[in-house]
């Protein structure tokens, strides 16, 4: 298809050329024709009769065919349907973000790749000309890096893993993209502890990986602030893990008994689909007050009274990014790690009362904050977000553990992780591998 | 009225000729299907067409079906035995676990000379595939337990065990926690041949061959048969009925194994959790859809293969959805489950 696009742009190309020099030779013998019939006519009558005309023809030979720029060709290779309203379904919606801004593109999609054949879905984009092409699973990493040897005047994108050309471990040509929460989950810890009534907090988690693990870290860090401040006690935590990314009917399972044999009344996950906010409303339904949030997507109309907040993310703006890049021709290979502030038009703290908290804005930012967070609280977390625009404000630090700023952040077995003064580095979120002193289960190894 | 008799003898002649018309038909219900559907079903079966007359698409078909042909010839060889293996899934992953776990012991451990590592890595996922198969046929042949529910749920635990071992003691040091074994160094990826498919298929004919030659030719083979058509006659013959079911659902298994091996060395190049997406499965209909004969095996997991990477193209250039392939897929089967059925009885016109 594009072969057949490619052919007619060079007719038209070629056709341009043609009918230029045509209009040049058309002009000459006009213009030698003019001025010979000139000659004629006006050394015989007298006057210059065809003048004009001459002048007229002079004029359109400035005529300069309009630049037309060919669309660029993006692929995206999809881990799910498109349907599953989780992973896959949040990157076709960046997708259609980012097309429609970017306005000269045309991309393509191949959803439900299994792992093993994403070089094969990928040799299918190349097949069709896609000079950009973004895999959105960590099981295409290796494959993706195969890829972007092969074909080096191709550009790949690598979403969630850790290889590309600025680390260092895969040609120049690919470049690694991820949108990161912990910082959301943090906030949405600042909620919890702010309205638990219990005292103790649930999470539901897919995998025990760094990602997962420093998310339920940053999420109790966050409620352990809100409700020490509150009430002066430690808080509790539980945590359940899934061992799948798509599992609505076990984490209904799992929030259903957190909630009524752990006592947890405020609960998080990591699962793609909104099943455990739909538990807590099916409790607030029965009058027993229990919360939970939004997950990747903005998911109030699944639990309008039990929703607090949450994280979302919009993969537009770094799609947008990476079209830009190739369009231009100013590639550079990035590993590109999303937080608050990144993508976002104002990147300057603002006043906590004119916060863009609960606002789309950038690539991951807060689902709407439910007024049901007492005043205070709400405050604290527009502040916090705010601070974290400029990384002033750092969940992984003692500020963000204690309210009076003194004690150290310690894992399950008492050791001090992250002392005064500290604060965790990128490479500590990524390969964290222990889980904060309040969560009572340990973390499966 | 019509009446529906059973036939004596299936001949070979009229299996073949209803296998290829119920081909036909799932070709036409599928076209029809899309024609409601208002998908253009001429350009339709002309990318799936495509795909095997491009030689970069075809040569991706052929990647993509190594496992389902591997696992489909351990198939043969179970159901030839009246064996009925759904586990061609678990042994697979019991296959990539093998492989895997030589790529350790030689990176870590230094055990195993490089120039005997992909000799190694497949005699472990044979084995170790076969293993797995015959917990199942043990169990059959102890205590009459059905193979039907000990297979399939010994896949969900071979799944689970993967993962087990992907985030726990095999997890890659330098993995950034993520769970992964450790890459596999160049001299143990499948890749001789330039390509992994061109590795792949060699091994796929060769082990065609071998489950050709063991029904054609040898003791084994004939007890194996027997056993199929009826394990009463087989024991009446004094055939040791046991040995046989075990050692052939250790080969039954042990070929699926040899899949998983090219799953981890030829496509993944490292264990992960998850990474057979159903392969197990796929290859029971291409089994039944070869009419158990080993060297059909092949041509029927390419179409396949082929399927799933039109698959793709139907997605980019009609921009149908992934699932489109699972209803051509699924229309086959049923199209040859009713060509058994048509095998089985004739249909008579009676007044």
């Amino acid at each position: 298809m594009f072969k057949h696009a490619s052919d007619m742009d060079k007719s038209a190309l070629s056709g341009r050329k043609f009918s230029r020099r045509e209009f040049l030779g058309v002009t000459k013998a006009a213009a030698i024709g003019g001025i010979i019939a000139a000659g004629i006519v006006g050394g015989a009558a007298g006057y210059l009769a065809k003048m004009p005309e001459v002048k007229e023809v002079t004029k359109t030979v400035t005529y300069t065919p309009p630049l037309k720029q060919m669309p660029i060709k993006v692929g995206y290779v999809y881990v799910g349907p498109v349907g599953d309203y989780g992973w896959s379904y949040g990157h076709d919606r960046g997708r259609k973000w980012a097309d429609e801004r970017f306005r000269n593109v045309e991309s393509y999609y191949i959803e439900s790749v299994p792992e093993p054949e994403v070089t094969s879905a990928i040799e299918n984009l190349v097949a069709k000309d896609c000079e950009l092409i973004i895999t959105t699973s960590f099981g295409f990493m290796d494959g993706t890096a195969e890829a972007a040897s092969k074909y080096p005047d191709k550009y790949f994108v690598h979403i969630s893993g850790y290889r590309s050309g600025a680390a260092g471990n895969a040609p120049q040509n690919m470049s690694s993209a991820f949108a990161e929460f912990y910082q959301l989950y943090y906030l949405c810890g600042l909620a919890a502890g702010a309205l638990t009534q219990t005292g103790v907090i649930g999470y539901v988690g897919a995998y025990p990986i760094p990602e997962v693990v420093r998310h339920i870290n940053a999420y109790v860090l966050g409620a352990q602030y809100a409700y020490k401040k509150r009430t002066g006690k430690n808080i509790k935590a539980h945590v359940t893990w899934l061992f799948e990314w798509v599992a609505p009917e076990q984490a209904r399972l799992a929030a259903s008994a957190l909630i009524d044999d752990k006592n947890c009344d405020v609960l998080n996950y990591t699962e793609d689909t909104p099943a455990v906010l739909m538990v807590a409303e099916e409790y607030q339904k029965k009058g027993k007050k229990v919360w939970s949030f939004s997950h990747y997507s903005d998911m109030r109309e699944y639990g309008p009274t039990a929703h607090l907040t949450g994280p979302v993310a919009n993969w537009g703006p770094i799609y947008l990014d990476f079209y830009r890049m190739v369009a231009t021709k100013t590639w550079r290979s990035v590993d590109i790690w999303a937080r608050v502030g990144d993508y976002m038009p104002w990147r300057w703290r603002q006043p906590i009362e004119k916060s863009t908290a609960g606002k789309e804005e950038g690539t991951v930012y807060l689902a709407p904050i439910n007024p049901a967070i007492p005043e205070e609280y709400v405050s604290l977390i527009k502040q916090r977000y705010e601070e974290m625009k400029e990384l002033l404000f750092e969940p992984f630090t003692v500020e963000g553990h204690d309210p009076e700023g003194k004690e150290p952040i310690r894992d399950q077995n008492g050791n001090v992780r992250i002392g005064p003064g500290e604060r965790a580095d990128r490479n500590a979120l990524w390969s964290m591998d222990w889980l904060v002193e309040y969560i009572e289960e340990p973390l499966p190894k | 009225m019509f009446k529906l008799e059973r036939r004596v003898y299936p001949s070979r002649k009229t299996s073949g000729l209803v296998i290829f018309l119920s081909f036909l038909l799932a070709f036409f219900v599928t076209g029809l299907i899309f024609y409601f559907l208002g998908v253009n079903v001429v350009q339709f079966y002309l990318i799936i067409g495509n795909v095997f007359i491009t030689p970069v698409l075809f040569l991706q078909a052929v990647f993509r079906s190594i496992p389902i042909i591997l696992s489909s010839l351990g198939l043969v060889v179970a159901f030839r035995m009246g064996f009925w293996n759904i586990g061609a899934e678990g042994q697979i992953y019991l296959g990539m676990v093998a492989a895997t776990g030589i790529v350790i012991l030689h990176v870590f451990y230094d055990a195993i000379p490089i120039s005997l590592m992909l000799i190694a890595m497949g005699v472990a996922s044979f084995l170790a595939g076969g293993a797995w198969c015959l917990i199942a046929a043990s169990l059959k042949a102890k205590l009459g337990v059905n193979e039907v529910l000990t297979t399939l749920m010994l896949n969900y635990i071979a799944i689970l065990f993967v993962d087990y071992l992907v985030y726990g003691p095999w997890r890659d040091p330098e993995g950034w926690g993520f769970a992964l074994s450790i890459p596999f160094p160049d001299y143990a990826t499948l890749t001789f041949g330039g390509h992994p498919s061109v590795a792949g298929i060699t091994i796929s004919v060769a082990v065609a061959a071998l489950v050709y030659v063991l029904f054609k030719y040898t003791k084994l083979g004939f007890v194996l048969s027997v056993l199929g058509k009826s394990s009463e006659v087989a024991k009446y013959a004094g055939m040791s009925v046991g040995r046989a079911t075990l050692l052939g659902s250790l080969i039954s298994g042990g070929i699926a194994g040899l899949g998983g091996f090219y799953v981890v060395s030829g496509m993944i190049g490292r264990l992960r959790p998850r990474a057979s997406p159903g392969y197990g499965y796929t290859a029971i209909i291409v089994a039944m859809l070869a009419q158990l004969n080993p060297w059909l095996i092949l041509p029927a997991g390419i179409f396949f293969g082929g399927l799933l990477t039109a698959g793709d193209a139907l997605q980019s250039l009609l921009r149908l959805p992934a699932s489109t392939i699972t209803v051509f897929q699924s229309v086959i089967f049923l199209c040859i489950v009713l060509a058994e059925f048509f095998m089985r009885y004739k249909v008579v016109l009676k007044r």
